[in-house]
């Protein structure tokens, strides 16, 4: 219990709560239970890219392309709704997509041995273009009602795209918990060498990893064209950034072995309601990245300072320790050192 | 340095890809080969080079900075807005360049007094600075500024602010015989970096933390100077990218080169500069902002798609990076190969002697 609370997570969804009663005073509005809904609601799109982002990040590297994967996984399920593909077959081509992006990522890195910055860089150019050449540069439009009324169905006031995604991620957190192989993922993100020796597949670890999250990219592709209801060119431009910033915000290490599915959840809802507040506090909007950008690194200088601190604390014990043990060693020992 | 060191080098083959890349262009369109045309069209994508040349220092040091595009838009409306409120024009020019410098030493500050990594410092900063350059306007006019439009500042935050004196939009569109400014700033630039990295201690201290952090602090580099120092100029150098091109443009805009970050990362990777620093060069970067700029050129004017540029460019990225761990793998096999044929060779005379 003790140990939840001094979490990262623990601090940024207190600060999460904090926010929302401080914006209350100003606005009560915002603690209609609606509001909140609707906040979830809208961050759906990034706690799944922040997802897969994690997964990445848990083994010490980073894509950039998430965003750029999400909007071509949504023009190939908008597509594939358009040309009369059965909606379960679209949601399955638009996460394959997702994977295929993933996997040609991976491939790169983990074959090639390219630097993962440079090559989810490459890929994002590559990706987006590729969108703009599948469609011509124009929206995808006139998409089948079935994913919309998905989208709009509401199940106790809650839609049901929320229930889908809170169900995948309790299941998810019980399987990141069971699963023996997902140690790996820590192991080969804290010391890739050592996970090696370990006999560890390091390798496949961190195919997986790019794998995954090119997955829920696709299937943040679904969700974003079930709310929205068409493809614009835009789709999930910049949301690499966030899902980046998202699992920074809620205690994942850039240095990797750390986090866990709830740093990508609460950094994600984090995230997407300090937009919401703005709005609230009836800030323009054109505020708003200033805002996002002063959190993330108030937030990343915080947990710096406060590392420092403990670790200054441990130090300033263990020296006094061995003043102690000196102190000893003048006083208690000098028989032996007589003997000697 | 020896000839054969020059001619192995990958700026060598980089140049040799820029003028491969310039005839067969040129051969699909003999237009392409008019040296004024030529010259020109860099104006297109000088400010890439320029915001290039400031981050090559800092991936030098195996840091990186994102917010880079960000500076180029918070300078060019900081430029628009002090214009529209009447300073004069060299003076908004000087306050644009320091909030450039004051940002990138922001990141510097940052980076150097945190274990941070500098992509979170940066990607939150990149935010950050985006986000004031959107809101400024607003924020003037929440200040109680007095505008001269009826919309008052707010009115800026979406359309460019145009009408800007033809003194500094010569910065854009002026030319020094038949090199359009743009490029010779960008020139200019590129021989004072070079110069810094090759000749001072400074440069130096770039490139020894970029080899090894802990070294460099043991032996004795002031660290946290150097490296608030250089992200300065690297917002000095994005902040002089963002004015040259507003100048061209003839608009001051807060997304201006936002979507440049691509380019601009590519061109200092593909100069052969190693993201995890100590190693690259300026002229590097410089021939690899051509040959990407050019090649966007060419692309166009083919009459392939826009669409299909970032696919290649991205590609290009990939690819180059590809090819230099291709080649560092083929050079360490030779090395083995040429170390075990040598041991052997001295094995076996030991062996026939004794």
């Amino acid at each position: 219990m003790k140990k939840i609370l001094k979490s990262r997570e623990f601090l940024v969804l207190a600060l999460l709560v904090v926010m929302i009663l401080a914006v209350s005073t100003v606005n009560a509005a915002v603690l209609r239970p609606l509001t909140l809904i609707n906040i979830v609601n809208s961050s759906l799109f990034l706690i799944l890219i922040a997802i897969g982002q994690m997964f990445v990040v848990m083994t010490r590297g980073i894509d950039v392309s998430v965003g750029a994967i999400a909007g071509l996984s949504a023009v190939i399920f908008g597509m594939a709704l358009n040309a009369g593909i059965p909606l379960p077959l679209a949601m399955v081509c638009a996460l394959l997509t997702g994977l295929v992006c993933g996997c040609v990522n991976a491939a790169g890195i983990v074959f090639v041995g390219i630097p993962p910055i440079i090559m989810t860089l490459g890929t994002l150019g590559a990706y987006r273009g590729l969108m703009r050449v599948l469609t011509g540069g124009s929206w995808i439009e006139s998409i089948p009602q079935s994913i919309k009324t998905l989208a709009v169905t509401r199940y106790m006031s809650v839609p049901l795209m929320v229930w889908a995604v809170a169900a995948l991620i309790i299941v998810l957190a019980i399987l990141l918990s069971r699963i023996k192989a997902v140690r790996n993922f820590y192991a080969v993100g804290d010391n890739r060498e050592g996970a090696y020796l370990l006999g560890i597949n390091v390798r496949a670890t961190e195919f997986t990893a790019y794998a995954l999250a090119g997955l829920f990219s696709g299937a943040a592709a679904i969700v974003f064209t079930g709310q929205i209801g068409f493809v614009p060119m835009q789709t999930g431009s910049g949301q690499e950034l966030k899902a980046i910033a998202a699992v920074v915000l809620g205690g994942v290490s850039l240095m990797g072995g750390t986090g866990t599915i709830w740093s990508a959840v609460i950094g994600a809802l984090f995230l997407t309601t300090v937009d919401s507040m703005m709005i609230f506090l009836k800030v323009p909007g054109s505020w708003n990245n200033a805002v996002a950008g002063a959190v993330l690194l108030a937030i990343v200088v915080f947990d710096y300072l406060i590392r420092r601190a403990v670790r200054n604390r441990q130090l300033a014990m263990r020296a006094a320790e061995m003043h102690h043990a000196e102190q000893d060693h003048d006083t208690g020992f000098q028989p032996r050192e007589a003997v000697r | 340095m020896k000839a054969a060191t020059v001619f192995k080098s990958w700026e060598f083959m980089l140049a040799v890809v820029l003028v491969l890349e310039l005839l067969v262009l040129g051969m699909i369109n003999p237009a392409f080969l008019n040296i004024e045309n030529l010259l020109f069209s860099t104006s297109d994508f000088a400010h890439v080079i320029i915001a290039a040349i400031g981050l090559t220092l800092i991936i030098m040091t195996g840091g990186i900075d994102i917010s880079g595009v960000s500076i180029m838009g918070l300078a060019s409306i900081v430029l628009g807005l002090a214009f529209i409120a009447g300073v004069p024009i060299g003076f908004a020019v000087i306050i644009a360049l320091g909030v450039g410098i004051a940002a990138g030493a922001f990141n510097g500050a940052v980076v150097a007094n945190t274990d941070v990594n500098p992509l979170i410092v940066t990607l939150a900063t990149l935010f950050l600075y985006a986000g004031i350059a959107t809101g400024l306007p607003t924020l003037l006019d929440m200040l109680g500024f007095q505008a001269y439009g009826a919309g008052g500042f707010e009115a800026y935050q979406y359309e460019g602010i145009t009408g800007l004196p033809k003194e500094f939009t010569w910065i854009g569109s002026g030319r020094i015989g038949w090199v359009p400014m743009p490029l010779v700033v960008a020139l200019l630039l590129a021989a004072v970096a070079t110069w810094v990295m090759l000749f001072t201690r400074f440069g130096r201290y770039l490139k020894l933390i970029g080899v090894s952090p802990a070294v460099a602090h043991f032996t004795g580099v002031p660290i946290k100077r150097t490296l608030v120092t250089v992200y300065a100029m690297n917002g000095f150098a994005v902040a002089v990218a963002g004015l040259v091109l507003t100048a061209y443009l003839g608009s001051a805009r807060s997304d201006l080169g936002s979507e440049a970050l691509l380019s601009i990362i590519t061109a200092v990777v593909l100069g052969g500069s190693s993201i995890y620093g100590g190693q690259g060069s300026v002229i590097g970067t410089l021939l690899a902002g051509f040959v990407l700029g050019f090649m966007r050129q060419g692309l166009l004017a083919l009459g392939i798609s826009s669409d299909v540029v970032p696919v290649i460019i991205g590609l290009l990225l990939v690819g180059s990076v590809a090819l230099r761990i291709g080649l560092a793998k083929l050079s360490t096999a030779r090395a083995n190969r040429a170390a075990f044929a040598a041991e052997r060779l001295a094995v076996e005379g030991n062996g026939g002697r004794s």
